[in-house]
């Protein structure tokens, strides 16, 4: 498909049409991109590929029997079942829908709240700046994954909880990144214009700043998302996250967990337990690493053109 | 930073990057080489026999004693394989000898024997402190002398007054850890110590029902008034007196001798060295101001022998490694005998995978096996694992009968079909239809592998009055739907309900069981909904607490083993979970009382085969099941012999090395 | 230090305090989502203590208002004392300190691994830029970096120790242990390869470092693609720079115009995000500590955090607080050090 640039297109468009161009010609950012399309469809078609149980909560595995040894991929099962017979396939099919769930909801409202108080920082400065950004500060400082634990305990587990606890703890970096950018763009001249004709200040910071620092968080936030969705299925390793049947990649390894040794003749005999969720999420994470990795090179208007 | 440096820089991390691969494969590959070929293996099954390792014997009735009935008991659909050993013809050499290694989840929460009440804890402290009497291996009624001299009995005159008086000799000469030598000041002291100390969810209720006549202090008086501290600290020190070289126990009433022997056997009647108590920060003895002694040593934050050793065991501590492990070392001067290994170490590994490949490698000698794992351990060389022995632990399903009204978990909180009236089970057909609707047959196949026994009543299997004759529930779905129709004059079955199962996060039976329940009541009627969820412990704890569990799953671990320590928990309107559930029966209360009161075994046994009758009828919960566990370890150890009452590894039994 | 250096060392040192209050404000504040049952939970471990609930919560205070536990508590942490662990059944000062070191003695070895692995990958990456070698490092990072860290932890282990026999976990081998506990090996640093060399005893050198290749390992294979990304884009920044196109021009080889310049602009944003890594490492190692039995400090604090052993987790904060201040510190300090251009205050 071609991208044919416009000498009359306005500047955004351009620049739009040239980065979908360099997009398409970097091979990296199109493997990314392929993938993440793979696992799009998957979510997208995840009731026609594994059917849930008539008016059951689509998101509960159903599960074939009690015993706790998982058993191998068969006819009925493709992927085998995990600890406590849950079915394996369908497992991972719904886990993806549960993973884009969490990866684009956490990201986006942190990336929002990030922005907000980011952009109000970079542009008034002065105090607001300091007091936004000692509370930045605080959050930062401790790691992360301990405030999420403390707060998915302090919710009670589960997903919603991992979602709020992983918002709450990652719209400092978000913030901190935009405010770094209002910094620098601030004193350009175009934003002295824009002020000097009576712009308010929401419309200058919309629609001028904005467009102009949002770069580097489209990069973080494609590269987020894939953390994210690891964090989260660190936090169901730990026993925090999704319940034990939830249909959650994470969730699914941590069943597998305590199998990972295998039997005394067989060290690999539960493979597909830790194997197959493991490499779905890994998919998942590495396509959209890709794509965020390659947009990086694509966006950062030192060495677009280059 | 110069340019040299940058350059520098990069051919620095070239060479790491060679040096750290290099490294990396001499290690491998030394250690590789250095760990043995993996030898043929053979793979020796005993044939399938069906008598068990160990079982608890039947003893003579006599005055003061009990009947402990057989447990034999098969369970036909799966093979009953007492010892399992797979050998290899060259043996594997002996890992760390003479040092045996546990490795376990969890960790004690302190040394201190007056505190402890969790197995962890209770697992060191039996280890390096010794009892008055202590039950003679596997039997769990019959005792030897071990800092006294002699098991008094009415025969040897040591037991007076219709068991109100029990005298015991103290034997001489043994030494402590610290220096010392065991005397009847240290027994008194012991004892005495215990019962000031009464921590808030301590064990020392033990000692004070027999004792004192009473669970807590609180129940004679306010320890904070000064005629009421002088009062109880009198009381304190009659119980326990010392008479030449003995000790007299003075019960405030009458008590089974043999549970009060039961209870004197276990680490919270442990002795005490008083020198070295007292050089840790405890009550240095004195019993003229009664006031200030509960002031400062009453219910202590952390108590004195936190992380003391006070004791004269055959093990002392070494150092305890707080979320690490705990090493013991052997006392060489132990008036027994030294031990057969020097040291004895426990090790707190909670990662499953871990454990198992230590145990594998020989580097753990015992490790906790869970349930579910068992699987991974099947045909493994040097390992003996031995099965079916018998527990004494009860899981069962409770009613609530009076739900908190703002409870979460009740829905609406009415009989709408959307929720529960709080009162929902105090309809005994509700609790009737949910008996009936549990199917202990999978749940014990699969949840359990088999290995566990479906019992009626709240009373175990192995323990003195378990009936085994009563009536019990069976998987019924015909009649559970009868009695669903019968409930609340029929709105039930009309309106339908919806309730909430809680359960702690990770304990599989437990969700296993809520599952098996939901499924088969759901099927009855597309109207009865049941939402089962996990939770975090203090999430568990604060319903529980604040009876917001319409229906709650949780099990009872025997304290000591007599039946008044399961039918109280269980039925008595100020049991444990019983009050939780706000179950209240009198004649249920006045039998109970009466059971731990009395001392003739022939009218016990009918006080308590009437409590199982009535908790059949009652129903105030069902008994899902009572667990037969495992014990793994390899096969290099010798001397392991199974009670159930045992907090852990009693590890003066035990030595290393090939038969 | 000149004065000027001095004064702005000791200024953020006093910043420190506010930080610090903030944190703890903030866990306070989390605890207080709580009910004072929940609290109680931790020392209630067993269902047969729950009906003590009401006493122990007065007894530890768990009801009281939120300014006056916080206020005992601040009063009791300027004594000194941390107050007391009850997950870990230890003085909470006393756990920081003795599990630090495990903490240290990975980070060790992994934080120089990651930054000069990091930075020598982000180089060629950036001075081959879409070659490919560009690619093959690009994506090697980018595999390390989408591994889940206890899936690759665990594999590790279950290969290696599993299968082999080799890289146990833990710290040390029982017949090493037994050297300690006996006291023929004298733990100086609680780090046991220094420890090693103090004690010139070889095979426990061996040992502590066996032990040691699978979560380094681990760390390095997922953390390595964060620094070799911001160290690959800084470069490639600073090679479209005017001044590197005026050096070649002037004539200099490549090998000048890339070592002696481009690189040592490119390593600004390189050395805060390792000094942000390092101090991540210190707190935070939750999975691999946990998967690979090292208990250092974050496993310590995650452990403290789903028990709700609140002095453990505020002492934790303050330790997590100050590593970061002065981890931003040293940084901020090295920037100047670095580029004469910067000025620090």
């Amino acid at each position: 498909m071609k991208i044919k640039l416009n000498v009359e297109d306005s500047p955004r468009i351009k620049e739009l049409k040239f980065t979908l161009k360099r997009i398409k010609e970097t091979p990296l950012s199109l493997v990314g991109l392929a993938i993440i399309i793979l696992f799009t469809i998957i979510a997208i078609a995840a009731p026609v590929l594994a059917p849930p149980r008539f008016g059951r909560d689509p998101y509960i595995i159903p599960r074939y029997g009690y015993f706790p040894e998982p058993q191998p991929p068969s006819p009925e099962h493709p992927f085998g079942t995990t600890e406590g017979q849950y079915d394996l396939y369908y497992g991972v099919i719904w886990g993806t829908r549960t993973a884009y769930r969490i990866g684009i909801l956490v990201v986006s409202v942190s990336a929002l709240i990030g922005i907000i108080i980011g952009s109000l920082a970079g542009y008034y400065k002065g105090i607001i700046d300091e007091v936004l950004m000692r509370l930045t500060d605080i959050i930062l400082a401790f790691p992360g994954l301990i405030l999420a634990m403390a707060l998915v305990v302090a919710f009670g587990p589960g997903l919603n909880s991992i979602t709020l606890a992983l918002i709450l703890v990652g719209w400092p970096t978000y913030a901190r990144l935009i405010r770094g950018e209002f910094l620098r763009i601030t004193s350009e001249d175009f934003v002295e214009a824009a002020k000097a004709i009576g712009c308010s200040d929401f419309r200058v910071i919309v629609k001028h700043i904005l467009p102009n620092a949002i770069f580097p968080l489209l990069v973080v936030a494609s590269l987020d998302i894939g953390a994210i969705v690891i964090t989260a299925a660190a936090l169901s390793f730990l026993g925090l996250g999704a319940p034990e049947g939830y249909a959650d990649w994470g969730q699914l390894i941590a069943l597998s967990r305590n199998w990972i040794t295998g039997t005394a003749d067989n060290p690999f005999a539960y493979w597909h337990t830790y194997t197959i969720p493991g490499l779905f999420l890994f998919f998942f994470v590495m396509g959209w690493n890709l794509l965020g990795d390659a947009l990086r090179d694509i966006l950062d208007p030192m060495i677009r053109r280059r | 930073m110069s340019r040299k440096s940058v350059s520098a820089i990069s051919k620095v991390a070239a060479l790491i990057v060679i040096v750290v691969l290099i490294a990396a494969s001499v290690i491998g590959l030394g250690a590789y080489m250095v760990a043995t070929a993996k030898p043929t293996t053979i793979v020796i099954t005993q044939p399938l026999i069906e008598t068990k390792v160990t079982t608890l014997t039947q003893t003579r009735v006599q005055p003061g004693t009990t009947i402990l009935e057989t447990v034999v008991q098969t369970i036909t659909t799966t093979p009953t394989t007492a010892i399992t050993t797979t050998t290899t013809p060259t043996k594997p050499e002996i890992k760390n000898p003479n040092i045996m290694i546990e490795a376990t989840i969890g960790e004690p929460e302190t040394l201190d024997p007056a505190w402890a009440y969790d197995t962890a804890s209770g697992e060191i402290i039996f280890n390096i402190y010794e009892t008055l009497i202590f039950f003679n291996r596997e039997k769990v009624d019959q005792f030897i002398p071990l800092i006294a001299k002699e098991v008094p009995s009415v025969e040897n005159g040591l037991i007076k007054d219709n068991g109100l008086t029990i005298i015991f000799p103290i034997r001489e000469g043994i030494k402590t850890h610290d220096g010392g030598v065991i005397t009847p000041e240290d027994v008194e002291y012991s004892f005495e110590r215990a019962m000031i100390q009464e921590r808030d969810g301590g064990p020392v209720w033990m000692l004070l029902e027999p004792l004192l006549g009473v669970e807590t202090l609180a129940d004679l008086g306010n320890l904070s008034n000064p005629e009421d501290a002088a009062r109880i600290g009198e009381m304190i020190d009659k119980a326990v007196e010392i008479e030449g070289k003995n000790i007299v126990f003075h019960l405030k009433r009458p008590f089974p001798t043999t549970t009060f022997f039961q209870i004197l056997s276990q680490t919270w009647s442990s002795i005490v060295d008083k020198e070295c108590a007292i050089k840790h920060g405890a009550w240095p003895g004195e019993k003229d101001n009664w006031l200030e002694v509960f002031a400062k040593y009453h219910n202590p934050e952390v108590p004195e022998l936190q992380d003391a050793d006070c004791g004269s065991g055959p093990f002392m501590l070494e150092k305890w490694e707080h979320g690490k492990e705990v090493s013991l070392i052997r006392f060489n001067e132990y008036w027994r005998g030294p031990a057969k290994i020097e040291r004895a170490i426990i090790k707190k590994v909670d990662e499953w995978s871990t454990r198992k490949l230590m145990f594998l490698r020989g580097d753990a000698d015992i490790i906790y096996v869970p349930r579910q794992y068992m699987k991974e351990l099947e045909g493994a060389e040097g390992v003996r694992v031995i099965t079916n022995l018998p527990t004494l632990a009860i899981d069962a399903l409770f009613f609530t009968f009076e739900t908190d009204p703002n409870s979460p978990y009740i829905g609406s909180g009415k009989l709408d079909g959307k929720g529960i009236p709080p009162d929902f089970f105090k309809d005994i057909n509700v609790r009737k239809a949910f008996a009936y609707a549990f199917d202990w047959d999978t749940y014990i196949q699969e949840a359990w592998m088999g290995e566990a026994e479906h019992v009626p009543g709240p009373i175990p299997k192995g323990l003195p009055f378990f009936n085994p004759d009563q009536p019990k529930y069976e998987f019924n779905l015909t009649k559970a739907e009868e009695y669903f129709k019968k409930a609340w004059n029929g709105e039930v079955w009309e309106k339908g309900f919806y309730l909430e199962i809680l359960y702690n996060v990770g304990n599989i039976p437990r969700k296993t069981a809520a599952e098996i329940l939901k499924e088969n009541i759901e099927s009855l009627n597309p109207k009865f909904k049941i939402y089962i969820r996990a939770v975090e412990w203090p999430t568990y704890l604060r319903a529980m607490v604040k009876g917001q569990l319409p229906v709650f799953l949780i099990g009872w671990l025997a304290d000591y083993p007599d039946p008044h320590n399961f039918v109280h928990p269980f039925m008595h309107s100020s049991g444990a979970f019983s009050a939780w559930q706000k179950y209240s029966n009198p004649r249920v209360d006045e039998l109970i009382e009466k059971g731990i009161t009395e001392t003739d075994p022939a009218k016990r046994r009918d006080i308590y085969y009437e409590l199982q009758r009535i908790y059949y009828e009652d129903t105030p919960s069902v008994v899902l099941e009572q667990p037969l566990a495992r014990h793994y370890e390899r096969d290099w150890v010798q001397g392991w012999y199974y009670n159930p009452i045992y907090p852990g590894i009693y590890f003066y039994a035990l030595s290393k090395g090939y038969e | 230090m000149s004065t000027g250096l001095r004064t702005y060392v000791i200024r953020r040192l006093i910043l420190l305090i506010p930080t610090l209050i903030g944190i703890t404000i903030l866990i306070f504040g989390i605890t207080q989502l709580f009910d004072p049952v929940e609290r109680a939970s931790l020392y209630i471990t067993n269902p047969k203590q729950a009906r003590f609930a009401e006493e122990i919560i007065k007894k530890y205070g768990l009801d009281q208002p939120f300014y006056i536990q916080y206020f005992n508590w601040l009063s009791q942490v300027i004594q000194g004392n941390l107050g007391w662990s009850q997950s870990l059944h230890m003085p909470v000062l006393e756990a920081l300190m003795t599990r630090f070191s495990a903490t240290a003695e990975l980070v060790l070895y992994s934080a120089p691994l990651i930054i000069i692995l990091g930075i020598f990958l982000g180089k060629i990456s950036a001075v081959k830029r879409n070659t490919a070698i560009d690619h093959m490092t690009r994506v090697i990072a980018i595999i390390g970096w989408s591994l889940p860290a206890f899936w690759l932890g665990i594999i590790l282990l279950a290969v290696f120790y599993g299968g082999l026999g080799i890289f146990p976990p833990g710290r040390l081998s029982p017949w090493a242990e037994a050297m300690i506990r006996s006291g023929e090996f004298k733990v100086y640093t609680g780090l046991y390869t220094i420890d090693a060399i103090l004690n010139l005893n070889w095979p426990i050198f061996v040992d502590a470092l066996s032990h040691l290749v699978l979560p380094v390992i681990t760390l390095t294979t997922i953390n390595v693609a964060l620094i070799m990304r911001v160290m690959r884009s800084s470069m490639l920044e600073q090679l479209s720079k005017t001044y590197i196109i005026a050096a070649r021009a002037r004539g200099l080889d490549e090998k000048t115009v890339i070592d002696r310049h481009a690189s040592k602009n490119a390593l600004i944003p390189v050395i805060t995000l390792s000094g942000l890594l390092t101090a991540g490492l210190l707190s935070g190692m939750v999975i691999t500590e946990t998967i690979f039995e090292f208990k250092g400090i974050g496993y310590f604090a995650a452990h403290a955090a789903t028990q709700l052993d609140i002095p453990a987790v505020l002492g934790f904060a303050l330790f997590a607080g100050i590593i970061f201040v002065i981890a931003n510190l040293i940084v901020d300090i090295l920037y100047a050090y670095i580029d004469p251009r910067i000025k620090l205050g």
